[in-house]
């Protein structure tokens, strides 16, 4: 019925504008075209630019142009960093500390929400709180929750008599807290993929499972998690490529430290290229994180290709 | 998992745990933006405040105003980016998914979308800054618009392209035969179809917008600041600004809470799109 309303309406027009349709192709590349070039001239130019700066030498503090060729010196320079390889190491920890916790989390809040119940419905929405508010926001939030004199969390420990950790002060534990405030924010991306997958799965299969005698565990371990085991893999990746591009939390929480702590890369690299204004090694570090999520990427990409094999 | 499951008292419990620790967080933060200034720092204060008191948000939403011109900014920048990444987003999926291209070049252009994804947006930030500096949009709404459309319109063109992929042809096949062109097949026939799709998309788009500091706080560190660019100028070296930082940390809060809240399926719609296809 739609179509031939508007095929007749599509026959009226041309026949009172004398006009024949544009040929196909030409409309879909007028409808390709605008969004390739935002996505060209926004994203992948100044991405190109980024690896011409660091092939280069240019501080702008001291000169507003870009600076001489001088290969990979810039590369080499960060790589010997010290800075640069704690940041690293810590935004690997970051990103694999958080990754496991969210997942862990992520899956067992989707076990306990699935299911089409009205009130589940309800939970899984304020479930979802954490995620979509802003990371900068969310750092703020747990720096009121963590802080060591005015946090509400030393302020309840202190009312039940307990020791007072300097939970944002102490490195290790600084480090410890970034991870689980990053998996706090993220678990519920976690249990949204997780419980659709767990929606998708075929319930006569599992019913017969069940009838054939088979206990609650075993039904998971070899029918539930196997055919959830790819979607996990590939919310694993997201988490994992977003963990390592961890920035916004640290700026409202721990500004890189006590220290250099809690220094992440994306937050080096901040720090070099926004207020130092050193664009060459702020450039090479950038693509230095770009190549590891990409590296990262694509593993965990080879990995889920394989992963059934390693089930129990 | 058959819906007439019965939640067993075991699992509500769980599901209780799981509510307090999900937020807990944000009840931390509307009582800290209630609380007086001098009870941040006293040792025995409880949880809630002993007198609670609205001069924070009188102190940043009142007086000189300045929040709400923030607020006026992240709400210009969501609207613009969302319209402009939807808008340009729609018709390439739409492209990508019916277009044969040579040399499997739609699957190349769709991949160079998806790829936005993967790479650190501090790698483009320095640059993105020189370019919106040669262009003379240092400190515009029309920058960070540029950054936020930019941004989600890889995540707008995968959702539409696997919505547009599922809607059978035979529907457009009928007006194509009826002398309907691409545009009015596009206009008329597909877009109708996909406003679920076209409403998880844009959902996403504004939670990004609003949400986003980095590229924002590169090129708008002025008169165009967004909220989260403002909130994270309350850490200063001076001390932390607990109360006016939790009463502006509840306004960036509180519309986007309310927006999950009303739009809960849509944004489950949207977040699984990418991933459980994939």
């Amino acid at each position: 019925m739609v179509t031939v309303a508007v095929a007749d309406e599509a026959a009226e027009r041309r026949r009172r504008r004398g006009v024949r349709p544009l040929p196909d192709g030409l409309v879909l590349g007028a409808f390709l075209v605008p969004a390739l070039v935002l996505l060209g001239v926004t994203q992948f130019w100044p991405l190109a630019a980024s690896f011409g700066i660091s092939l280069h030498d240019w501080t702008l503090a001291r000169s507003p142009v870009m600076g001489e060729f001088v290969g990979a010196a810039n590369y080499a320079r960060v790589l010997s960093d010290g800075q640069f390889t704690g940041a690293l190491g810590f935004t690997l920890a970051l990103a694999l500390g958080s990754t496991a916790l969210s997942l862990a989390a992520g899956l067992a809040l989707a076990l306990l929400t699935v299911g089409e119940d009205g009130r589940l419905r309800l939970v899984r929405a304020l479930l979802l709180f954490p995620m979509v508010i802003a990371p900068v926001a969310v750092g703020t939030i747990w720096r009121m929750i963590l802080s060591a004199r005015v946090g509400t969390l030393n302020g309840m420990l202190g009312a039940l008599g307990l020791p007072q950790p300097n939970w944002l002060g102490d490195p290790m534990l600084a480090r410890i807290s970034l991870a689980v405030i990053d998996a706090w924010q993220w678990t519920p991306f976690v249990m949204v993929v997780m419980a659709a997958a767990l929606t998708a799965l075929p319930a006569d299969v599992l019913r017969a499972a069940r009838m054939d005698g088979a206990g609650r565990a075993l039904v998971f371990r070899r029918i539930t998690l196997p055919l959830i085991l790819p979607t996990l893999m590939l919310v694993g990746m997201f988490r994992l490529v977003d963990a390592l591009m961890t920035l916004d939390i640290v700026v409202t929480t721990t500004g890189g430290g006590p220290g250099f702590a809690t220094q992440t890369l994306s937050w080096w690299i901040y720090q070099q290229g926004l207020r130092y204004f050193n664009l060459s090694v702020a450039a090479a570090a950038s693509w230095l994180l770009l190549a590891l999520c990409f590296g990262v990427a694509a593993l965990m990409l080879l990995a889920r290709r394989r992963a059934a094999r390693w089930l129990p | 998992m058959g819906g007439a499951e019965r939640v067993g008292p075991w699992r509500w419990a769980g599901i209780a745990l799981a509510l307090v620790l999900a937020l807990f967080p944000f009840l931390v933060l509307a009582l800290n933006s209630v609380r007086p200034a001098g009870e941040f720092l006293s040792p025995g204060a409880g949880l809630l405040p002993a007198q609670p008191t609205l001069e924070h948000y009188r102190a940043v939403l009142g007086g000189d105003g300045e929040t709400w011109r923030f607020l006026l900014n992240s709400v210009v920048v969501t609207a613009a980016a969302t319209a402009l990444a939807v808008a340009l987003g729609a018709p390439a999926a739409y492209a990508l998914a019916r277009w044969r291209l040579p040399f499997r070049l739609s699957l190349v252009i769709g991949l160079s979308f998806l790829v936005v994804r993967f790479y650190p947006k501090i790698a483009v930030a320095i640059p993105f800054y020189l370019l919106m500096r040669d262009w003379g949009l240092l400190d515009t709404h029309l920058a960070v618009i540029l950054a936020h459309a930019s941004l989600a319109l890889p995540l707008v063109v995968w959702i539409l392209l696997g919505f547009f992929e599922e809607i059978p042809r035979e529907i457009e096949l009928s007006a194509m035969l009826d002398g309907c062109g691409a545009w009015l097949r596009f206009r008329r026939v597909v877009l109708p179809l996909s406003l679920p799709a076209l409403g998880a998309a844009a959902i996403l788009t504004a939670i990004l917008s609003w949400n986003e500091f980095l590229l924002a706080s590169t090129v708008a560190a002025g008169e165009a600041r967004t909220l989260p660019v403002r909130i994270a100028g309350f850490i200063t070296d001076k001390g932390t600004q607990w109360g006016p930082m939790s009463a502006m940390g509840t306004v960036i809060v509180l519309p986007v809470a309310l927006f999950a809240l009303l739009a809960q399926r849509w944004l489950a719609r949207g977040l699984t799109a990418g991933a459980v296809k994939g």
